[in-house]
């Protein structure tokens, strides 16, 4: 059988010198980082075998003792990521409109822009450690965190679904002889309103696991466990921590892709 | 009564969607434009209720100049002109019930139709609205569910729970297979002949065009070309509006199932 094959792709002399340049850039970059590391291999690589030793067995024997404990702050976590993601879905939406070129034109969205892009800047981390300094280390300084750092995300989400509106709809209703207050709440809030939803509930997912950390700087949930669980050594401990967040993640999960599929 | 006195509009890229328009469209006549695609049946359409503005001449909607109406004025003129579109422009997500009411957001309050507080009266005209185009028992499922006949009917539904004085539809049977077109363009004859309400179709059909219009306007590079009643239309006259002879495809065929 004769073939007829597409005819092979220009690739100019150029471009595979560039090719080779690059690669060979960047094993060199490798090689100078790991020559400047100054470790001991051996000892360091006896010690890690060690450990495992002594800690992958203790992490699959979890202390069921501590099973209480862990319910509750895990409790504590998901209240942490519910309330954030709850007050995150509520700023960002104003928000994801004054972003919207299709609602304030052109230039005038960009200041929203640039400001969902400057929260979207920090990492969740750095705000909840800003939040444990201005309201001390509890769990409402994980909500703020949280909220702010949904708030950036789901703002950005939100103004592009607003962007990607059908335009004929919005039409159609203007020829009925409609206001804007009324093209908003006939033509452009049924089409975006499953898709928020679908994407704040999508956050709510995002922000369990967000939480799960947040505790290493003092900001409420099961973080605060894991710190103290991997200084006291109580790796067993730990296994319970785990278990019970994959647990809550998997579950979440689930409920979430059910829950999303079904408004949309 | 729809005068254009010398009306052109050029766009801002430069194209020229009408030149020195002038035509009278009557109450109460069935109007077809024709013209193969670009040659301005949408433009002139639309400047009807302003969803485009002309830039020059005079445009007059019942003897007063649309042209210079701003926004209240022209949500006024959109009251009394319905529109239906190719794409029939419902909302897919809402029900046909609440698609078919926001015909009446013109003539309602925005309080009122933001809590969707209807008059009874403004829900059985709905209703009617529906049971003539004999779709109501659609009443209560999602737009996105039905064909696009089905939904094609739903927005002539709308248009008619509207109350205009003028119907503007803008290629309404574009999308939709043969039988079904007719079955569309039999709904809006028999509504212009029952209410009286002045119909202005767009078509590319030449074949459709000659079946349903009283009157029929040929457009070609913006300018009408051929204006005068359906009877004296031949195949000659498409030819000469369309600048070239008749194709297979300009032809909708199929008859009224």
């Amino acid at each position: 059988m004769n073939l007829t094959l597409p005819p092979k792709p220009k690739n100019s002399l150029f471009k595979k010198l560039r090719a080779i340049v690059i690669t060979i850039s960047i094993i060199a970059l490798y090689i100078w980082t790991f020559l400047g590391i100054d470790l001991d291999w051996e000892k360091a690589i006896n010690k890690l075998i060690q450990q495992f030793d002594k800690v992958i067995p203790m992490l699959f024997s979890p202390d069921w003792s501590a099973t209480g404990e862990v319910a509750l702050t895990m409790l504590e976590t998901i209240f942490i990521a519910f309330a954030g993601s709850l007050m995150a879905a509520i700023l960002a939406v104003p928000l994801s409109f004054l972003a919207a070129n299709n609602m304030m034109g052109k230039y005038l969205s960009m200041p929203g822009k640039w400001l969902l892009s400057a929260i979207r800047a920090f990492p969740d981390l750095i705000l909840a450690i800003l939040f444990v300094v201005a309201v001390g280390p509890n769990a409402f300084a994980g909500v703020l965190a949280i909220a702010i750092g949904s708030t950036g995300m789901l703002g950005k989400l939100f103004s592009e679904i607003i962007e990607q509106i059908d335009k004929d709809v919005v039409q159609g209703m203007q020829a009925n002889g409609a206001n804007r207050t009324q093209v908003l709440f006939y033509a452009v809030l049924p089409q975006i309103i499953p898709e928020f939803l679908s994407y704040a509930i999508y956050r709510f997912e995002v922000d369990i696991r967000a939480s799960s950390i947040l505790g290493i700087v003092g900001a409420g949930g099961i973080g605060t466990m894991i710190v103290f669980a991997s200084a006291n050594d109580n790796w067993s401990q730990m296994g319970t921590i785990l278990v019970g967040i994959i647990v809550v993640v998997t579950v979440i999960d689930f409920t979430s892709a059910f829950i999303r599929k079904r408004i949309v | 009564m729809i005068e254009f006195k010398d009306v052109s509009l050029v766009y801002p890229n430069g194209t020229q969607g009408l030149k020195n328009v002038n035509v009278t469209i009557n109450d109460g006549e069935f109007v077809v434009i024709v013209g193969l695609s670009g040659a301005g049946k949408s433009t002139l359409i639309r400047s009807i209720n302003r969803l485009v503005t002309p830039t020059n001449g005079s445009l007059l909607v019942d003897d007063e100049d649309i042209l210079k109406y701003r926004s209240k004025n022209l949500r006024k003129l959109r009251t009394k002109t319905g529109m239906i579109f190719q794409n029939y422009n419902l909302v897919k997500r809402s029900n046909v019930l609440k698609n078919v009411l926001a015909g009446r957001l013109g003539h309602t309050g925005t309080l009122r139709s933001i809590f969707n507080m209807y008059s009874k009266k403004d829900k059985s005209l709905a209703y009617e609205s529906l049971k003539r185009v004999n779709i109501e028992e659609k009443v209560y499922n999602r737009a996105d569910e039905l064909s696009g006949g089905q939904q094609q009917r739903v927005s002539i539904a709308r248009v008619l729970t509207q109350q205009p004085k003028y119907i503007l539809a803008d290629e309404p049977v574009a999308s939709l297979d043969p039988p079904t077109s007719h079955q569309v363009m039999t709904y809006l004859k028999k509504i212009n002949k029952e209410d009286n309400i002045t119909t202005i179709v767009n078509l590319h059909f030449i074949d459709m065009a000659m079946e349903y219009a009283d009157r029929i306007i040929g457009m070609r590079a913006g300018e009408v070309v051929f204006d005068g009643p359906a009877s004296e239309v031949t195949e000659k006259t498409f030819e000469e509006i369309y600048g070239r002879s008749i194709r297979e495809d300009d032809l909708r065929g199929g008859t009224e199932s």
